[in-house]
């Protein structure tokens, strides 16, 4: 009993008044949906549908005619992850569905939005890679798996070429980050940069989980991250590294791509889904060609900084997971070709290597870039990517971390003070997740 | 006792009894021949109905809800109620305090500057100038101007490198300019710019409407007793002004502190978290982080706090104008 005599609300008693003020909300604006159609799928993702999605869809229909399949297309940012998010736990007819980035990936899992598919996997021999445990691209709990990767985005240098030679490089087809550092320095010159910004140093090193221990703390005290810091805000310093101050304010982390065809900088870390801006001359005209190196290794480090995403799912409401299974299997083993123009390179499925860079490249492959050194990077290598599966207060230690780059690359705070904070405020925020 | 105090205890009537009609209440100022009150009820209806939506019960979810840890994915099942929990982690958390003394500086100095740059516009427009017309429109603009405009055309003028406010600034030979939305120390300083410069409009338009009010037999006595134009304005003016610029003062603070749209567009509350007012950090809570009720309790902390900062003013001035 509460000590004034007055019992505090049961959970029961207080959800029920959320509930009532909140359906009280829905009733003016919802009314009882139209009865589902159980012939016809609803796939929702964060491809525009002409860039592939459609393509994977109209070969489905035409294996199977008698199901349609109806593709909504979302933008893959939070406005676009809370419409997503509310449709689902709505009761929107959505039956396949896809999410990028893990955060929301296990957000949905935990909250029961995505069906256990793990018999269906071990049922198929041709899926037997998502069993793999030890380079997971699923994501698997216990016998359950409720989310399977689509897609590897590998991460490469791409080189203008141009530029390239006037600083006497060689196109690199294994090098380290020592020799990487030499490049850029050579290529910023006559007021250009060398490039935009390093590739993740701490990643390269120590793989997937990177940011905690093996017992669940905060690992940004581990050297590499402060050498990160440190490297890049003396680069920038030095001119070598595109000015972070230029880049934040004139909010490019999302438009790279422009500085490089403007020949800011010669050397760009990025992954395929940034080629589609190289082989459209119309928007982005150049006259130089691209080519293409792997990530340096790092004292021996071999981890591309590149992982594994587009994770499919099938909506655990939706009564038709038997059809949801036959169009993401469908997705998965023969979706390849289609989605390899959005720059999607597909996990499986039944497309040799030339066809997918031809996919990625572009018709003029040979005017615009040295095909040999993307099929080299890209497919011989076979670039070691990650999927984290350590995420505990994932989003807030990103946007800390985030927040202490930008001040220690704009020259306003020390590496070594920023680090140490972004490693106080992740402990503390992984101590809160887990009082929790 | 009556038929009627028996209502209003909550006794029941008997069945089918009724009133004698002499005794039936009536609104007090409504004629018999007056249409049944359901066609007063039909005509606010609709802005019942609204205020009901998007007023009343978003209020009184936020209030639930912050008594509870929610993700929004786990729909409504997943509701948990935390009692106070939010409450307490909202005072231990240092990043609400930070936020809030980023929100008090923001408005702190944005609103002061907002009603000054906005009093001395309408001082000016107030006389006899040419063009006084398009003048008082050409200042009104910029607050009704698009948020996503005011953003990228700032975001333009205030560039580092390029933008022509350091372009100008260098003309004096000035060395180390302001890096303004690229830096963490002039980041706040130029939306607090931008800020005075979208809303000054408002005030300048609020400003001369009290202006027009003002006692003209006032300055008449005053210059006859041969005082000066600061005399009349301190003793004048100001004076009745007063309630116009504690109107403003809170209608201001109340708006600029939950300015939002800006701080997304433009610095998306960085460099580090040198912009990362209250209601960013709802929004962030809320939306990139999904706890709805840390969110909430964090909203309700804040509302709580303007309102008695509101309370506060409106008391400090009562009694201080010249119309009282």
């Amino acid at each position: 009993m509460h000590p004034a005599g007055r019992r505090l609300p049961s959970r029961r008693q207080f959800a029920g008044a959320l509930g009532a003020v909140a359906g009280t909300a829905a009733v003016a604006g919802c009314s009882s949906g139209p009865a589902k159609d159980m012939n016809t799928l609803q796939v929702w993702g964060g491809i525009p549908a002409e860039n592939g999605p459609q393509q994977v869809i109209d070969r489905f229909q035409e294996e199977h005619p008698d199901i349609t399949v109806e593709y909504t297309r979302y933008i893959n940012d939070d406005r676009g992850n809370v419409k997503l998010n509310t449709a689902l736990q709505g009761g929107v007819d959505i039956d396949v569905f896809f999410t990028y980035g893990v955060p929301n990936l296990t957000m949905r899992v935990s909250s029961g939005l995505a069906a256990d598919v793990g018999d269906l996997v071990r049922s198929t021999p041709e899926l037997e890679m998502f069993l793999d445990t030890d380079d997971p691209k699923a994501l698997i709990d216990g016998d359950e798996i409720t989310a399977l990767a689509t897609t590897r985005i590998p991460q490469m240098v791409l080189f203008n070429d141009e530029l390239r030679e006037r600083a006497g490089i060689d196109l690199p087809q294994q090098w380290t980050f020592e020799e990487y550092l030499e490049a850029i320095r050579a290529l910023a010159a006559d007021g250009k940069y060398g490039t935009y910004v390093l590739p993740d140093l701490a990643r390269i090193e120590l793989g997937p989980n990177y940011r905690f221990t093996a017992d669940g703390d905060s690992n940004f005290s581990h050297p590499a991250f402060l050498r990160h810091f440190d490297l890049a805000a003396e680069l920038i310093r030095e001119g070598v590294l595109y000015p972070w101050s230029q880049a934040l304010a004139r909010q490019l982390e999302a438009y790279q791509q422009n500085n490089f065809i403007a020949e800011d900088f010669g050397l760009w870390t990025t992954a395929p889904y940034s080629l589609r801006f190289l082989t459209d001359q119309e928007e982005y005209p150049h006259d130089f060609t691209v080519s293409a190196a792997p990530v340096p290794t790092l004292d021996g480090a071999d981890w591309n900084t590149g992982e594994y995403g587009a994770f499919v799912q099938i909506n655990s409401k939706s009564p038709k997971q038997e059809i949801a299974w036959e169009f993401s299997k469908f997705w998965l083993l023969h979706g390849g070709q289609d989605l390899i123009r959005a720059g999607y390179i597909s996990l499986l499925g039944d497309i040799d290597d030339d066809q997918l860079l031809e996919g990625i490249l572009g018709e003029d492959a040979e005017q615009f870039f040295d095909v040999d050194s993307f099929r080299r990077t890209l497919f011989e290598d076979q670039p070691r990517m990650h999927l984290d599966t350590e995420l505990t207060a994932y989003t807030e230690i990103t946007q800390k971390y985030e927040q202490q780059r930008d001040v220690c690359w704009l020259l306003e705070r020390s590496p070594t003070k920023a680090i140490e904070t972004v490693d106080k405020n992740a402990q503390a925020l992984i101590d809160r997740f887990e009082e929790d | 006792m009556t038929t009627a105090e028996a209502r209003a205890d909550g006794a029941a009537a008997p069945p089918g009894a009724r009133e004698p009609t002499a005794r039936r209440r009536r609104t007090p100022g409504r004629a018999p021949s007056d249409p049944k009150p359901i066609v007063g009820w039909l005509f606010i209806a609709p802005n019942l109905l609204g205020v009901l939506a998007f007023t009343f019960i978003p209020l009184v979810s936020v209030i639930l809800l912050s008594f509870t840890e929610w993700n929004l994915v786990s729909g409504f099942g997943g509701i948990e109620f935390v009692a106070l929990d939010n409450f307490i982690a909202v005072f231990q958390d240092p990043t609400f305090w930070r936020s809030l003394v980023i929100t008090i500086l923001y408005a702190g100095v944005a609103v002061p500057l907002t009603l000054v740059v906005g009093l001395a516009l309408a001082l000016a427009l107030n006389r006899d100038i040419p063009a006084r017309g398009l003048l008082r429109a050409a200042f009104f603009v910029p607050y009704i101007v698009n948020i996503v405009a005011i953003g990228m055309t700032w975001q333009m003028l205030l560039d580092p490198s390029a933008g022509l406010m350091n372009q100008f600034l260098g003309i004096f030979g000035l060395e180390h300019l302001p890096q303004w939305f690229a830096s963490s120390h002039w980041a706040l300083p130029a939306l607090i710019l931008v800020t005075i410069w979208a809303q000054a409009g408002y005030a300048n338009l609020i400003y001369l409407s009290a202006l027009q009010d003002a006692p003209t037999q006032l300055y008449e006595a005053a210059r006859i007793d041969g005082a000066g134009r600061w005399a009349s304005f301190r003793a004048i003016t100001w004076p009745s002004l007063l309630p116009t610029t504690v109107f403003l003062l809170v209608t201001l603070f109340v708006g600029i502190s939950q300015t939002f749209g800006m701080i997304a567009l433009i610095t998306n509350g960085g460099p580090g978290d040198s912009t990362t007012t209250l209601s960013f950090y709802m929004y962030q809570t809320s939306f990139q982080f999904y706890r709805f009720g840390y969110a909430s309790a964090v909203g309700l902390v804040t509302f709580i706090g303007i309102f008695a900062l509101m309370l506060l003013m409106w008391r400090a001035q009562r009694g201080k104008a010249l119309h009282d």
